[in-house]
Formats: C-alpha cells, sequence, structure tokens
C-alpha cells in the first residue's frame, strides 16, 4: 500500500472516533488518537488537535459522554464513551457510508472495464 | 432534528461552565502534548526535539482553543464583549476617523429623522381616541369628484337614521371663533359645535367630567380642552359646574378632554366644544339648517363591531342613490367618501405626500453621501491594517471573524453617530417649529421627536453601518497574503486605475455639487424675496384685531364703536395716525370678486377678477400709499352711494384712456362710485405681479358683506411701542372689557410670516447643501490624509532624491483636485438640468442664475483645495531619513 498521506475531512473522523469508542470501551483522547493511528497503519496524517473539536461535537449533539477518572500512568484524564443515542446514530451512519462505498465502488469498476 | 435541540441545550449550559471548562480543557490538552512528548523521547528524541515533534503532530493550538470556544457557546456575551472593548480601544488611538465617521453619520442620520419626524407626525399619527381604526370620517362627493364637502343638516339625519353600518354618527361644525373669559383680558379662541353624540363616538378619556348627554343638544354647556383649561383657567379641578363667559354669554363647564386631544381633523386646533345649537348664539350668521343644500358641517361615525370599512362604505352607496332619487333637485349626484379620521385632508394628500417623498429622498441621499463618506474612511483604513489583517489569516483566524470585527466597527460607529444624529434632529424641530405660517387660523404642524423616530433612527443606522461596513470590509479581509506581509499594497489589484475610493469621492463631490446649487438658488431667492419692494410702510406699523361680530355688535353698533376707537386711539401721544381695514395685505385670506363697467361690454377672463379691502378714513396716509389723484374717505354715508378708491393697476384694466374718478364700477352686486386712485401696493403674495385692488368704505360696507375675520387696526406710531400698544388696549378694554383682542404684530412681523415660503425652503436647502458639503469635505480630507500616511515611504524617497517638499505637497493636492474638477465636471450638467423644477419655488430669480452656478462651482473648489491642502502639509514634513529606517 502507498504511504499516501491524505487529509481527514470531519465528519468521518466524527465516524472514526464513535467506532473506536465503541469497540475499545471509554477512552481519553491520546488513547484514541493512538488508535486511530494505528488502525489508518499511518496512512491518515491527522493533526490530534481535531480528535477535540469532534469530541466536543459529539457531545454536543448526545452521541458520547465524558467523565473524568485516573489514567494508567496515575494521571487525572478525561474518559469518553458512547451512549445509546450514539449506538444507534453509528448504526445508522455506518449503513450510509457502506451503501455509498458500495456505489462509488461499483461506479469505479464499471470505468474500468470499459 | 433532536439533535438541533440538544445541541442548543448544550450551548445554552456552555453560557454558564465558562472558564472552569476552558481551565479544564488546556489541561487535557497539555496533558496529551506531553504524552505525545515522552512516547518520542522513549524513541529517542531530545526533550526539545520530542516537544518540537509533538506540538507539530498536534496541530495549532489557537486554532483548536477558539474552535472550541465558537462550539461551546454563543458567541453573544463573552465574545462580543471582547471584541467590542477591542474596536474601542483601537478607536480611540485613531480620533479623527471616528469623529469623521460619527459626525458623517450624524448628520446624515440626523437629516433623515427631522423629515420622518413630519412623516410620523402627518401621515402615521391616529388621533388620540379609542381603537381609532373604527373611527371614520366621512365626505359628501360630488358627481364623483374624490372631496370633499361638508354634509348638510337634513342629508346627515338621514345617514343617521338609515345606516346600519355604524354605532352612532356625530356631526361637527368645524371652527368658528370666540372670545373666551377667565383669568386675564378676554382671549380670542377657536372651538367647534357637535352633536350631543360627538363625545361618545370619539371615545376619548375624559380628564375631568364628561361630554354631552344625549339630553343637552340644546344646553349652554362646553368642553374645554386640556391646553385651555391650563392657560385660562389655571387648571383649577373645580371648574366643573363653574359657569364661564364665550363671547359674552354663560357656558356651564362639563368636562375638560385628555391631553393632546384637539378634535378628530389632523391639522385643526380647536379648543372648546359647545352643542350644534349652540352655534346660533356664538355665531352670528345664522345657519339655514332646514336647507338641504347648505353645507356646512362635518361627519364622523364609528363603525358597528364586526362591520368593515368597505362593507359601510357600500351600504352608503346606495343609501346615496337612494337618497338621489327621492330628492332629485339636491342630492343628485351626491355619493360618500369615507377615510380614516385624523388623517391628512383628503384633498390636499397627494400634494403632502409628494412633498414628503421629494424630501425624504433627499435625505437619503445626503445619508447616501455620509454613508459613502465613512466606506470611504474605512477602506482608507483597511489599506493601513493590512499586515495586520494577513498575519491573523495566515495565523487561522476564519474570514468570517475578522468579518465579524470590521462589520461591528462599523455598526459601532453607525450607532454613535445615529444617537448623535437625533439629538441633531431635536435642535432641528425645534428651528423649524419656530417658522410661523401666515393664516389666520391656529393650525397644529409643531414636529416633536417621538417614539416613532427614534425607532426609525435607530434602524436606520444599523441598516447603514452594515451596508456602509460591508463593502470595506469584503474588501479588507481579502489582502493578497504574500504581499501584505511583504509591506507592499495588498489592496492594488495590478491593472485597475481607478480604486474604489476615488470613484466614492467623486460621487459624493457631485452630488455636493447638485445639493448646494440648489441651496444657492433657494438663497437668493430669499434674498430677493425679502428684498421686495412691498409698496406699503415697512416700519413703523403695529397692528391688531377685534371681532365686534362675536360679540353680536349690529353693523351700527359696529360702524361706531370702530369710528370712536379710531379718534381715541388716534389721540394717543405717538401715535401719528390710526386707520381700520378688515384685513391687512399679506395675511393669507383674501376676498375678491370680479368687476365690470356697467353698460360695457368686457370680454370675460380672470384678470377682471380685483381684490378687495374695507378701509376708513386715513388708511392710505397710515399705510404710506401714495394718493394719485382725487381724495380720501371721508364720513361717508353708510345709505348713500357706494364709494370706492383704486389702485393705478385697477385704472390701467378698466379705464385706461380716461379719467376714473367719478366713474361708476360694479362688482358682487355693487356699484361702486370712484372717488381717488392710489399707487399699487402688493395684495395676496410677495411674488404677485400688480393686480387690481378696490377699496372700499368699511362704513358703508359692515352692513351688507361684513368681514368674517374681524377687523384690523393699523396704527402708524413713533414712539415706544409698548407703552403706545398698552393705550390701545386700554382703550378698547375701557369701552368693551369682553371684547378680545388678537393677532398683534408689527409690520416687521407681518412681513416674516409672509416670507414663509421662501424663508421655509432656504433653510432647508440650505442645511442640506451645507451637510453635504461639510460631508464631502470632510471625506476628502479623510481618504487624502490617510492617502498621505500610506505613501510616506514613497514621499521620503521622493524627498531623499532631491525633491523639494514644494513639488511634494504640489503632487498630493493635484491629485485630490483632478477628483474634484471631475467630479465638478459630472455633477454641473446635472445641476444645471435638475434645477428646472424649482423655478415654481423661486421668487423672482431664473433657475439658471449665473451668479449662483459661478460662485457654487469656485466655493466647493475653494473647499476641496482646502481639504487637500491640509494633509500635503503632512507630507512635506515627512523626514526621508526616519521614514526610510522605517520597515
Amino acid at each position: 500500500m502507498d504511504a499516501k498521506k491524505s487529509e481527514v475531512l470531519q465528519g468521518t473522523l466524527d465516524l472514526m472516533i464513535m467506532k473506536t469508542l465503541h469497540a475499545l470501551g471509554p477512552l481519553h483522547g491520546f488513547g484514541i488518537a493512538r488508535r486511530i493511528e494505528q488502525i489508518s497503519e499511518d496512512t491518515l496524517q491527522l493533526n490530534e488537535g481535531t480528535v477535540y473539536t469532534s469530541l466536543l461535537r459529539l457531545q454536543q449533539q448526545g452521541w458520547i459522554a465524558s467523565e473524568w477518572g485516573t489514567s494508567e500512568n496515575n494521571r487525572k484524564a478525561k474518559y469518553y464513551s458512547i451512549t445509546k443515542r450514539g449506538l444507534k446514530q453509528l448504526a445508522i451512519e455506518t449503513e450510509n457510508w457502506e451503501r455509498i462505498s458500495g456505489v462509488i465502488g461499483r461506479v469505479l469498476k464499471l470505468e474500468s472495464e470499459s | 432534528m433532536l439533535e438541533k435541540f440538544r445541541v442548543l441545550g448544550a450551548r445554552l449550559r456552555g453560557l454558564f461552565s465558562g472558564r472552569s471548562s476552558d481551565r479544564e480543557f488546556e489541561a487535557e490538552v497539555r496533558e496529551h502534548i506531553e504524552l505525545l512528548a515522552e512516547r518520542y523521547i522513549g524513541q529517542g528524541m531530545t526533550p526539545e526535539e520530542a516537544n518540537a515533534t509533538a506540538r507539530r503532530q498536534f496541530g495549532n493550538t489557537t486554532l483548536v482553543h477558539e474552535h472550541r470556544r465558537e462550539l461551546r457557546t454563543f458567541l453573544a456575551p463573552t465574545v462580543l464583549w471582547r471584541d467590542g472593548i477591542y474596536i474601542l480601544r483601537r478607536l480611540s488611538h485613531a480620533p479623527v476617523f471616528a469623529l469623521a465617521a460619527i459626525l458623517s453619520i450624524g448628520l446624515g442620520i440626523g437629516a433623515n429623522a427631522t423629515i420622518f419626524s413630519m412623516i410620523s407626525k402627518f401621515v402615521l399619527r391616529t388621533a388620540p381616541v379609542t381603537d381609532p381604526e373604527r373611527l371614520l370620517a366621512i365626505h359628501l362627493t360630488h358627481d364623483g369628484e374624490r372631496c370633499c364637502n361638508s354634509f348638510s343638516w337634513p342629508v346627515y339625519q338621514d345617514v343617521r337614521e338609515q345606516s346600519k353600518s355604524f354605532t352612532a354618527i356625530a356631526a361637527y361644525h368645524d371652527l368658528f371663533p370666540a372670545s373666551i373669559g377667565g383669568s386675564g383680558s378676554p382671549e380670542r379662541v377657536w372651538g367647534q359645535a357637535t352633536t350631543a353624540n360627538f363625545f361618545d363616538v370619539a371615545q376619548a378619556q375624559m380628564t375631568f367630567g364628561r361630554g354631552f348627554l344625549a339630553s343637552e343638544e340644546r344646553a349652554p354647556v362646553v368642553v374645554l380642552s386640556y391646553g385651555l383649561w391650563h392657560r385660562r383657567f389655571s387648571g383649577d379641578p373645580n371648574i366643573l359646574g363653574k359657569a364661564i363667559s364665550l363671547s359674552g354669554h354663560p357656558f356651564t363647564v362639563i368636562g375638560i378632554t385628555p391631553p393632546g386631544f384637539h378634535g378628530l381633523d389632523l391639522l385643526l386646533m380647536p379648543e372648546f366644544w359647545v352643542p350644534v345649537d349652540q352655534l346660533d348664539v356664538l355665531q352670528p350668521t345664522p345657519q339655514d339648517r332646514t336647507h338641504r343644500d347648505w353645507h356646512w358641517i362635518q361627519g364622523v361615525g364609528r363603525l358597528a363591531p364586526g362591520v368593515t370599512r368597505q362593507q359601510a362604505a357600500d351600504e352608503l352607496a346606495v343609501l346615496a342613490q337612494r337618497l338621489a332619487k327621492t330628492y332629485p333637485s339636491t342630492d343628485k349626484g351626491q355619493g360618500f367618501y369615507l377615510d380614516r379620521a385624523g388623517s391628512l385632508p383628503a384633498r390636499d394628500r397627494s400634494v403632502i405626500l409628494l412633498f414628503l417623498t421629494v424630501l425624504s429622498v433627499v435625505v437619503l441621499l445626503v445619508l447616501g453621501i455620509a454613508g459613502a463618506n465613512v466606506a470611504n474612511l474605512l477602506l482608507a483604513q483597511a489599506i493601513g491594517r493590512q499586515k495586520e489583517m494577513s498575519v491573523r489569516l495566515a495565523l487561522g483566524a476564519t474570514r468570517l471573524r475578522l468579518l465579524r470585527q470590521l462589520l461591528m466597527e462599523s455598526l459601532l460607529l453607525a450607532l454613535t453617530g445615529g444617537a448623535f444624529g437625533v439629538l441633531l434632529s431635536v435642535a432641528a424641530t425645534h428651528g423649524l417649529n419656530a417658522f410661523h405660517l401666515p393664516i389666520p387660523v391656529p393650525l397644529d404642524v409643531a414636529l416633536e421627536v417621538d417614539w416613532r423616530v427614534l425607532l426609525y433612527s435607530f434602524l436606520l443606522s444599523t441598516v447603514a453601518g452594515l451596508l456602509f461596513g460591508a463593502i470595506p470590509a469584503w474588501v479588507a479581509t481579502r489582502p493578497l497574503v504574500i504581499n501584505a506581509l511583504k509591506g507592499e499594497d495588498a489592496l492594488a489589484r495590478p491593472g485597475r486605475r481607478w480604486s474604489l475610493r476615488s470613484i466614492l469621492i467623486v460621487g459624493q463631490i457631485s452630488m455636493s455639487v447638485v445639493l448646494l446649487s440648489a441651496t444657492g438658488l433657494f438663497l437668493r431667492s430669499l434674498e430677493h424675496a425679502a428684498s421686495i419692494n412691498v409698496g406699503f410702510r415697512t416700519e413703523g406699523l403695529l397692528m391688531m384685531s377685534i371681532d365686534p361680530q362675536v360679540h353680536r355688535y349690529s353693523a351700527e353698533q359696529t360702524v361706531q364703536f370702530l369710528s370712536q376707537l379710531q379718534e381715541q386711539v388716534a389721540a394717543i401721544p405717538g401715535v401719528l395716525s390710526a386707520t381700520w381695514t378688515d384685513q391687512f395685505p399679506l395675511s393669507g385670506s383674501h376676498r375678491s370678486d370680479g368687476f365690470s363697467v356697467p353698460g360695457r361690454k368686457m370680454k370675460y377672463d380672470e384678470s377682471a377678477n380685483v381684490e378687495l379691502y374695507m378701509a376708513t378714513e386715513n388708511y392710505f396716509e397710515t399705510l404710506g400709499l401714495n394718493r394719485l389723484s382725487g381724495r380720501d374717505f371721508g364720513r361717508e354715508n353708510p345709505d348713500g352711494q357706494k364709494v370706492a378708491i383704486v389702485n393705478q393697476s385697477f385704472v390701467e384694466k378698466f379705464f385706461p384712456q380716461e379719467n376714473p374718478l367719478g366713474q361708476i364700477v360694479s362688482g358682487g352686486d355693487v356699484n361702486y362710485q370712484i372717488i381717488g386712485v392710489v399707487q399699487n401696493s402688493k395684495a395676496r403674495s410677495l411674488d404677485e405681479s400688480p393686480r387690481p385692488v378696490l377699496y372700499r368704505a368699511l362704513n358703508q360696507t359692515v352692513s351688507s358683506n361684513p368681514s368674517g375675520l374681524g377687523y384690523s387696526l393699523v396704527v402708524h406710531l413713533a414712539g415706544n411701542r409698548e407703552e403706545i400698544a398698552k393705550a390701545i388696549r386700554h382703550d378698547i378694554n375701557s369701552r368693551d372689557p369682553n371684547m378680545a383682542i388678537y393677532n398683534m404684530e408689527t409690520i416687521e412681523e407681518h412681513l416674516r410670516s409672509a416670507l414663509f415660503l421662501p424663508r421655509f425652503t432656504a433653510t432647508l436647502f440650505g442645511t442640506f447643501g451645507l451637510v453635504g458639503l461639510t460631508l464631502a469635505a470632510v471625506g476628502l480630507y479623510g481618504v487624502m490624509n490617510y492617502t498621505v500616511s500610506r505613501r510616506t515611504r514613497e514621499i521620503g524617497i521622493r524627498m531623499a532624491m532631491g525633491a523639494p517638499s514644494r513639488t511634494v505637497q504640489h503632487m498630493v493636492v493635484r491629485q485630490g483636485m483632478i477628483l474634484t474638477l471631475i467630479a465638478l465636471a459630472i455633477g454641473f450638467p446635472v445641476a444645471f438640468v435638475t434645477a428646472k423644477f424649482a423655478n415654481s419655488f423661486l421668487y423672482g430669480v431664473r433657475p439658471h442664475d449665473l451668479v449662483t452656478f459661478m460662485a457654487v462651482p469656485l466655493f466647493l473648489a475653494l473647499v476641496a483645495f482646502l481639504a487637500c491642502w491640509l494633509p500635503s502639509r503632512r507630507a512635506a514634513k515627512v523626514n526621508p531619513q526616519t521614514v526610510l529606517r522605517y520597515e
């Protein structure tokens, strides 16, 4: 795979954060950033500060919740977790995404055939 | 959808979490970056490298904080407050700029507020009654013409009985004079005679007492206005039930109207109301009540609940047809027209609305000039702030944020200017209220700055601030970043010769040319009007009027009273001569009639109309009119041949080739024998060409054709005016203590009133022209000032290369004057062409007046030169060394 660095759109970042929290349970901001980095295998070039903007937005919409806790190395950290509403939203968004990517995939395959 | 509400709720909560939440977040961010750095240290970097890399990986912390703040809550309180303080601080560093902007907007808003106060008063205000929308004035129309006739009593009764659309219909005789008692000498006041249900229909909340009862249609009762009650009766609350004297007759006071109530008409100012049957007592000329064709009362009705205006109009149309069939001789072609009570009289409405519209357009143009000024100033300022803007943009500020700040700045300036403008309009309305209308009847035309004007000013300021701030803000936040950081003029788009600023300035100066030309024309007109030779004496005359008719003097009693008084007054020391007439010339009322020479065929044309004045002995001597032939009036026999003295114009019209003395002329079914000829003088208006005037002997005319507005005593005096006036009043009052004396004025005051129209237009246009000029001059000065400060480097280079400071000054001045000359070239033809429209308002001045059109461009050029020269001196003072060192 090409080590292509592409920029991430804000909406997709929201989706990735929700998925991460869903799969891995409550995480703090640093942890979320690391997980995304890991999953994308360095393909995505992410300004980690933007994660926090997404986190605030998701919180305002009621899809994630936050709580202060202690981290692994005994530091105070804010932990984020996905809510029931967030789970529902995740399911909707996942379905949308798969549908769209399916269509685009078919279109692209069409082009290469002709 | 639901999310939107949740987000809203979260943002509302965010209003309160404030600083603690910010601190928490800062801690979070710091933690994150530390953890990143630790990772890099673990990978082998030095702590400094690790920190740097961590920060880079995290991204722009400032941006993150700002985005978060924008999301967290509404911008309203904290961010706007901070922006506001920042703007104020910046403005205090550039006071000239701020003052120029505030002054400009203030002048523009002030002019608009003043004109809007006229609109508020004459178009928007409603009668001070309950539910004014349901109160309708009913007018008679004839043969479909719009307006606007009074009712006759029988027709009123028919409508009152047969119409179902109104809960009640009242009628009133709209204005007649009376002499009122109370504290002080008798005063002449005007009032209305109404049907008993008038106050029920009006539904005004009485301050004291009540309106008329149904049984009181003949009773000698009176309702006083609030103002009259305070003025004549000291606001005595015990006045109810007491009797006061009206033209010598006792009337019982039964009510005081609410303050500000003066009947249901917009402009009239009645101060008392009596039942309609009392009119015969107070006004000697009996109204022929029973006649269907005698029109003398106004109708007003209150719509019944649930009935619309259209339904009422339809019903009245049907009723009109029915009446026309029943009374074909009088009611044929009659119709009814409904209008909201208390609005502009329908006959004059279109003219007045047109006048107000034109004025509104003019002042909006003034505001446009002012706004262009502010836009220019903002643009000029934006040039100076390019570096700052570019840096901020590069650091990640959103364009929206910058736009918002700039708009806030212009809004703040506009609102401050608007407040200043409101103060100006208060002064302006005071000034306009000092104008005295040359009309014998009291009118309510006082202007005031009420809540509508304040609201309008506020809205207009806001719109102006946003509108004129938008373009500079848009342009200013779009500089080419690279060029700006290098210090060059980033707003210069290569290839564009004419910048927006230059276009604005040229537009402003052109408009000023037009405005100033109008100013010049009207000032010259005033100057000319003030120097018109009226023919009669212009100083040393005192006039005052009495109305014996109101006190039921018979014709003989009137003649005796007046002639005895004339003798008595003429004997007062200091009085050179005294005389009586009905109306002094240029009084706003006139009497005329068509004349002919009996036995001669004259082709009927308009100029056979002759002005009529009554006079006693010594009239011409008192007024200073030269007698050309014949004699003066003496003790003319009231029953003998009626005599008349005519002016030269009359002779030229009717007896061009012969001696007029002894000839008989006929007018108004009366034959007059000419006994004298006098010089011409002004009669109706200042700018009239000489017209025929006939003076008839007062003694002979009072019985057959009395004056409806009383008689005026004219006194030629040479002494202490106050003492003589006091003596005259004493003479009158000792003969009849009830006789009201009114309209006392000197000839100078009288002529000032006659000059109302030229004075009024000169004041209005003079003010607007001056305002426009000030704005354009201020604008030009401001822009040149900033140009100089922007080009200090260029100037420094030139001077370092050897250019003397004079050359530099010339350069600056020349730049400004070129713009001015272009503006003059554009504005002059426009002014020349539009001047034609002013023709009907000018006195003796042609619209293409040479003096005006030469003086105005020169004056403008001079002012523009000054506006360019002052900043140029700044340019000359530039020290090349300091400037070139500046980076």
